[in-house]
């Protein structure tokens, strides 16, 4: 280990994260507000008042733009800037360019938002936005590499904590998803086409869009659980060994699972099975993960008695045991049949991306930004709240769509007596109506839950300075040689 | 002790469920004797309900005609569902006692199974909503009282089981965790029975 002193102090980068979480608030307001608006559509259809921009067409992936680009990926960077900082010992690589990305980034979630108001869309999910702006991604994504891992190889510490692998491969695996997802010709500025065609187009964009879950939603938010919660807690992580494990089988089975979003689609059977064997192995790591989490909490209990957020974490892990059950449950073929094309499927990705995604980050938030200002939260009483209206509001979203979801698998494929599907679209959608209106105000109680909070945090935040911390010094053992 | 705790399950619970998580967590009951008493009568009740009123009045799933299904089919239908009942019950019980000795608290059978049939009874009684098969009145009223047997499993455990609040509350999140999987499983087993050609005319 170097033993050298520097003359000036030198702090972590904190500012940073304190404003991507307040952006990442923002944008979870905003895309959670659009949702509510798509899911009232569904019921109204005519609240879009003749308005293209408002159609469901172009507000659903603003919705969902919004929640992984805004919402996610803006808390995701900043858990990873703040444990980056503190697992490495040393403040952020290139602190200027995380300043710029941090912005950079906002601006180009709400310009990209925008673009999908105007109509432009590469159709397809969850890489819609069109060629220029895929560009941006691809620079800021490299940005965001340079400063976290610039940050790594500065480290002070030899080893390379469990977190910063899984936020490690969330850049990786994202860089390289983007852009082979997203070669494109470009014919004008505001449209181009994709370089693969057919079945080869859907198997890339579902090595894509699966991966995205897998890596973005699911892998980069386990980094944030690896180090929050044993933080959290005050416990070392159950099992490091196991994290290690699970964190490689995770990323080995997960790149296969894609296939299983196109099964008994025009692309070869062998593949649609694979896509489904590996979707089924991938229960493994997923659930060790869990075991850990859950052993690590078990044994900081008295903890919860003083902190609201850990029972955000708690509940997130028996959602993400719930999702990541669910999800390889759905890859099988026999339950797909039925189960494609419902509302099922709408319910699945809620119960991991409220259940999960948002409570796991509600928890690390209401841990965040209290330390990041040196205060206590403002209203735990707020918090215990918003963990009630959470909790039910998910359920409800989940148990409406489950219901709604089988009663439309029944109905998608019913037969009359003459061998014929029994029943049209339009007369199945308008009996779905009940379970949207529940929907809906499921999405109400969860919005309602988030603007508790972000309010929480602004009378947290407001007219406090971000506390300055200084790296400890590194114990000689695990020191940098 | 035991007959103290029995004045208390099936109708007391649903009025002044802490004071039964308090006798309960006084008493040792023997598992055999609350599941032949009570849990296995409110495991009947679902699927009687679910017999009666599809009989009468056919499930309705919105879009189409009430499904009528034949006498022979909905009994066969109902003794499916009361095994699985019976499972999940079983399981539920089984698994606490397991996870009791992770968060401290009691692991008496008895008590585990009393308490399942506790939190599990609103369920079983509202199931009376099954006389009226349609299946959005049937999530309309279930959906409440789920919530309301969440409330009995988050208060009930660190009372029945003696341990403190906050490890109740972690293993009461485990319980649910299980039971979202169970529920879940529940789903894609039926709809992998579908698939294979049981049950409704499906063109798979």
């Amino acid at each position: 280990m170097s033993s050298e002193m520097t003359t000036q102090p030198q702090y972590y980068h904190d500012e940073i994260v304190k404003r991507l979480v307040q952006f990442s608030v923002a944008w979870a307001v905003l895309a959670m507000a659009a949702g509510v608006f798509v899911a009232a559509e569904l019921l109204w259809p005519t609240l879009d008042m003749g308005q293209p921009w408002l159609s469901f067409g172009r507000l659903r992936p603003l919705h969902t733009n919004g929640i992984i680009f805004g919402f996610g990926v803006s808390a995701l960077m900043a858990t990873a800037f703040y444990s980056v900082q503190r697992t490495s010992h040393v403040p952020l690589f290139a602190p200027k360019l995380a300043w710029f990305l941090c912005y950079a980034w906002q601006l180009l979630v709400l310009s990209g938002g925008l673009s999908l108001l105007a109509g432009m869309n590469t159709t397809k999910e969850y890489a819609e936005l069109e060629w220029p702006f895929d560009i941006a991604i691809a620079l800021l994504w490299v940005s965001f590499g340079i400063v976290f891992f610039g940050t790594i190889s500065r480290r002070k510490i030899r080893p390379i904590y469990i977190s910063n692998w899984f936020y490690g491969a969330l850049i990786i695996v994202i860089a390289m998803l983007h852009i082979v997802n997203n070669l494109e010709l470009p014919v004008t500025w505001t449209k181009s086409y994709s370089l693969y065609a057919g079945a080869q187009d859907a198997i890339v964009q579902w090595w894509y869009g699966h991966n995205a879950v897998g890596f973005l939603l699911t892998g980069g938010f386990l980094g944030m659980l690896y180090y929050f919660l044993p933080k959290h807690a005050g416990r070392p992580i159950w099992s490091y060994k196991l994290s290690v494990v699970a964190f490689w089988a995770f990323t080995y089975s997960y790149i296969w699972a894609g296939p299983h979003h196109l099964h008994y689609n025009a692309i070869p059977e062998w593949v649609q099975s694979l896509g489904m064997v590996m979707s089924l192995v991938l229960l493994a790591p997923s659930w060790a993960t869990l075991i850990n989490g859950v052993m690590t909490v078990s044994s900081a209990w008295e903890k919860l008695k003083t902190d609201p957020a850990l029972k955000f974490i708690v509940l997130s892990l028996a959602f993400y045991g719930l999702a990541t059950f669910e999800g390889p449950m759905m890859a099988i073929r026999s339950v797909n049949v039925v189960s494609h094309f419902t509302d099922w499927t709408i319910g699945h990705v809620h119960s991991g991306a409220l259940g999960w995604n948002a409570m796991i980050t509600y928890g690390t938030f209401y841990y965040l930004m209290p330390r990041l200002v040196g205060t206590e939260l403002y209203s735990k009483r707020l918090a215990n709240v918003h963990f009630w209206l959470a909790l039910a509001g998910t359920m409800l979203y989940i148990i409406a769509m489950w219901a709604a979801g089988v009663s439309q698998g029944l109905l998608w494929l019913s037969l009359d007596e003459t061998g014929e599907l029994a029943f049209g679209f339009r007369d199945i959608m308008s009996s779905m109506a009940p379970y949207y209106g529940l929907r809906l105000l499921a999405g109400l109680i969860f919005l309602g839950g988030t603007l508790l909070m972000a309010y929480n945090f602004y009378m947290t935040t407001r007219s406090r300075k971000t506390v300055k911390v200084e790296p400890p010094v590194v114990d000689p053992a695990f020191g940098v040689v | 002790m035991e007959e103290k705790i029995s004045r208390y399950l099936l109708f007391r619970t649903l009025y002044e469920p802490k004071i039964t998580f308090e006798v309960l967590a006084e008493t040792d009951p023997s598992a055999w004797r609350v599941f032949s008493s009570y849990s296995v009568w409110l495991l009947l009740l679902p699927p009687l309900f679910s017999w009666i009123g599809a009989y009468n009045f056919g499930w309705r799933l919105g879009a189409s005609e009430p499904l009528v299904l034949t006498p022979a089919t909905l009994t066969l239908i109902s003794i499916a569902y009361f095994l699985t009942l019976l499972f999940g019950f079983y399981s539920t019980a089984v698994i606490s006692r397991w996870m009791a000795s992770t968060y401290g608290a009691s692991s008496s059978f008895g008590r585990h199974v009393a308490l399942i049939t506790i939190v599990g009874q609103p369920l079983a009684l509202a199931s009376v909503a099954h006389l009226f098969p349609n299946v959005f009145f049937n999530v309309v009223v279930m959906i409440p009282v789920m919530i309301w047997s969440m409330y009995l499993l988050y208060t009930g455990i660190p009372v029945a089981l003696q341990t403190p609040p906050e490890r109740g509350m972690l293993m009461a999140s485990s319980l649910v965790g299980w039971l979202l999987v169970a529920a879940v499983s529940l789903l894609g087993l039926t709809m992998g029975l579908w698939a294979a050609g049981f049950g409704p005319a499906l063109g798979v």
